[in-house]
């Protein structure tokens, strides 16, 4: 067990991490993972794809809001674009999924640039109304392009086949999923501790000061909201997939809240805390149901026929709980726990 | 003794015959297990709640007269909120966990939609009649069966009948912009093609609208004496409402999702004389009468009270249901069901039109009617 934490070079600095455990644990929970499809029914399988596109998508906000600074409310809106740029080649036209995962990416990042240049100066609440306003245009343009989105009637996406694997079955959905999301998770790691990564910091803590570093804040401010739109668009695409039916409805403005919360109770800033927030927001009403069904077949019942209510409360009951109790949110909780056992029997 | 061939095969046909019982989810010897998703919460849970009780109304009436060849039928009940990834999460689970044997709802229309391929894949019989919509039932498939009529059709039925009762006026609609108004505006636009109506204000909303005085300001402005109020419940009532604020007495039409009582109650005295068109018998024709006494000794008073036209579309669907398995008898299978549920014909469930599948047809496609709003009896009565 090591007693210190001492780097002496900027390669320990960057690197991922430098603890052996680190990577065993890691290891392992990939290799869970990857066994989660053969192990899980239908239904508990459906929860890990949702946490896995929940994940992605979250880790999209997260490099516009929790590292660069930049709030969004409008992140939806690059979710249903990235949906709709992969239905409408895919399912409409008939092309390849390859092309409708890279037109899920590009076309939000495209379009993103048009809310990144008045973000250039905007900040906090002028740039979240900011970005609502643009989710309410993107739905809306969707609903009047039916030419090409088929308006309200919505588009049925069937499930993709690539390097000659179908991904019908749930199986190899979430294994597409996983590949995604673990794609998407090291690439926001390497990103955070790029050059680009600690710009981006910079530009969150205070940007006066990183201009004065000679940041371009235009250029960095503009990858931040082209890379999260990015990434936000996979997970819209892959989203349109799990519900084999894109439509402007199934993508609410409540999602753009839920991203936010994923944030807020992972611990805002903290990739790790991303995953942690994914994983919780999903979790938390199936834990509700359970733990409800514990005390009885009423209670059960009371979950079931009031589940959408009782969700809400508990979404709104933990963020009310994590911002007063546990501001750093879960990875602040977990960090408490990780020092204890390392430093134990000592406090620090 | 039997000879080395015929024992082999007694034993084949029983191993077959237990795999086939031993596959059979949500079937035990004195259980059937039905399962329904649907938004029983938010504003939508006032055909959420009101499904729900025709569908337990069904189940306690076959209960009543002794279940399905013995068999008493239990329902299991969940919550979508109508969020599709909520139904999609409540269809895996009730296959999955609680391993129903047929679902008597899939949630509304979008929702539906979201969950064929899941349903389709699993092969379990479905009656989703809570939202009629096209792709429910074209292309058929196999499993899923649809009591009810399109709303492309039922626009235009009501639009044919006010067009020929008030030939020459001028004509409004304000439309949802969702799957729902674009089938509305679709059986409009071939009515307005087909009596070549003047149509002097179109217009669509957006879902979640409360506020429709620019609208309805727009409408009266282009002098609209015949307005088709394309909204679900709140919106029609707004509409209604702000039209009686500015005056305006036009000649309105609405679709049957606001065809309940709680609409007439929220409209007042303006809502008298509204015509609406519905699939499901009127309100005080005497099926739904006794309908109701039945239902007064099988479910709660509050749920009595919550009954509206979708109880009736949930009754009659889970009675063409619960006659399929029970034409199986002992060998309750889904293969069975779908079977029985094809020879479906002329099928009398009570409180609509007869009910008739067939070999490729999914759709029941029932007979519609043209009512008009009676504030007084808070009820509405057929005109045809």
């Amino acid at each position: 067990m090591r007693s210190g934490h001492f780097k002496e070079r900027t390669e320990q600095l960057i690197v991922l991490s430098d603890s052996a455990p680190v990577w065993a644990w890691s290891a392992v929970l990939v290799v869970a993972l990857a066994a989660a499809p053969y192990l899980l029914n239908a239904y508990l399988l459906s929860f890990v794809v949702l946490i896995l596109i929940t994940a992605t998508g979250a880790l999209g906000l997260h490099l516009l809001t929790g590292r660069t600074g930049l709030i969004s409310l409008g992140h939806v809106g690059f979710l249903l674009l990235g949906a709709y740029a992969y239905a409408v080649p895919v399912a409409k036209y008939g092309l390849s999924p390859f092309v409708g995962f890279a037109l899920a990416g590009t076309a939000p990042a495209l379009v993103s640039v048009l809310v990144g240049i008045p973000s250039l100066r905007l900040k906090g609440l002028y740039l979240a109304i900011t970005t609502l306003a643009f989710s309410f245009i993107i739905a809306h343009l969707v609903l009047q392009m039916s030419w090409l989105t088929n308006g309200a009637r919505g588009i049925q996406v069937p499930r993709p086949e690539m390097f000659g694997i179908s991904f019908d079955s749930d199986i190899r959905f979430a294994q597409l999923c996983l590949f995604v999301a673990t794609i998407t998770l090291f690439g926001v790691l390497n990103i955070e501790r790029s050059r680009v990564g600690r710009a981006l910091m910079a530009v969150r803590d205070n940007d006066i000061a990183a201009r004065t570093m000679g940041i371009n804040l235009q250029a960095y401010k503009l990858r931040a909201f082209m890379t999260s739109a990015f990434v936000s668009g996979i997970a819209g695409a892959l989203f349109g997939i799990y519900l084999s039916f894109v439509t402007v409805e199934g993508f609410p403005f409540l999602m753009s809240i839920e991203a936010l919360a994923i944030l807020i109770v992972g611990g805002l800033g903290s990739t790790l805390g991303v995953v942690f927030g994914s994983i919780f927001i999903v979790l938390l009403p199936e834990v509700g149901r359970t733990a409800l069904s514990l005390l009885g077949e009423n209670a059960a019942k009371l979950f079931s026929t009031g589940a959408n209510e009782l969700r809400s409360v508990l979404y709104g009951v933990a963020i009310i709980l994590f911002l007063r109790f546990e501001p750093r949110g879960l990875v602040g909780l977990w960090g408490d726990r990780k020092r204890l056992w390392v430093n134990w029997p000592l406090r620090f | 003794m039997l000879s080395r061939k015929a024992t082999i095969a007694l034993l084949a046909s029983g191993m077959f015959a237990y795999a086939a019982h031993a596959q059979q989810q949500g079937v035990t010897a004195n259980e059937i297990l039905l399962g329904e998703v649907e938004p029983l919460t938010g504003p939508p849970a006032l055909l959420g709640i009101a499904y729900n009780v025709g569908t337990k109304v069904a189940i306690a009436e076959a209960n009543a007269a002794g279940g399905v060849d013995g068999r008493k039928l239990r329902l299991l009940t969940d919550d979508d909120g109508y969020v599709p990834t909520r139904t999609i999460q409540s269809v895996r689970k009730m296959i999955e966990v609680d391993k129903i044997f047929a679902f008597t709802s899939l949630s509304g229309s979008g929702q539906g939609l979201a969950v064929l391929p899941i349903v389709e894949k699993a092969g379990i019989p479905a009656m989703p009649a809570i939202g009629p919509v096209t792709g429910l039932y074209t292309p058929p498939r196999k499993s899923v069966f649809v009591v009810g009529q399109s709303y492309e059709e039922g626009m235009y039925q009501l639009v044919r009948h006010l067009a020929t009762s008030f030939p020459g006026k001028k004509w409004g609609i304000l439309t949802q912009d969702d799957d729902y108004g674009v089938a509305l505006r679709t059986g409009f636009a071939r009515a307005q093609q087909e009596f070549k109506l003047n149509v002097v204000s179109e217009g669509e909303y957006k879902k979640g609208q409360q506020d429709f005085s620019s609208e309805m300001l727009r409408v009266r402005s282009a002098g609209a004496e015949v307005f088709m109020a394309g909204g679900v419940i709140g919106e029609n009532v707004a509409m209604v409402k702000e039209l009686e604020k500015l005056g305006s007495k036009p000649v309105v039409g609405m679709f049957w999702p606001g065809r309940v009582t709680a609409t007439l109650k929220l409209m007042g005295p303006a809502s008298d004389g509204i015509y609406a068109v519905d699939y499901v018998d009127p309100d005080n024709s005497a099926t739904i009468a006794a309908f109701t006494e039945r239902a007064k000794k099988l479910v709660s008073e509050a749920e009595v009270k919550a009954m509206n036209r979708y109880t009736l579309a949930a009754y009659a669907s889970t009675k063409v249901l619960i006659e399929a398995m029970r034409r199986c008898g002992k060998n309750l299978t889904w293969a069975c069901t779908i079977t029985e549920l094809e020879k479906t014909k002329n099928f009398e469930s009570g409180v609509m039109g007869p009910i008739s599948f067939g070999p490729g047809v999914r759709f029941s496609s029932q007979a519609v009617r043209i009512m008009k709003a009676d504030f007084a009896t808070l009820s509405f009565k057929p005109v045809q």
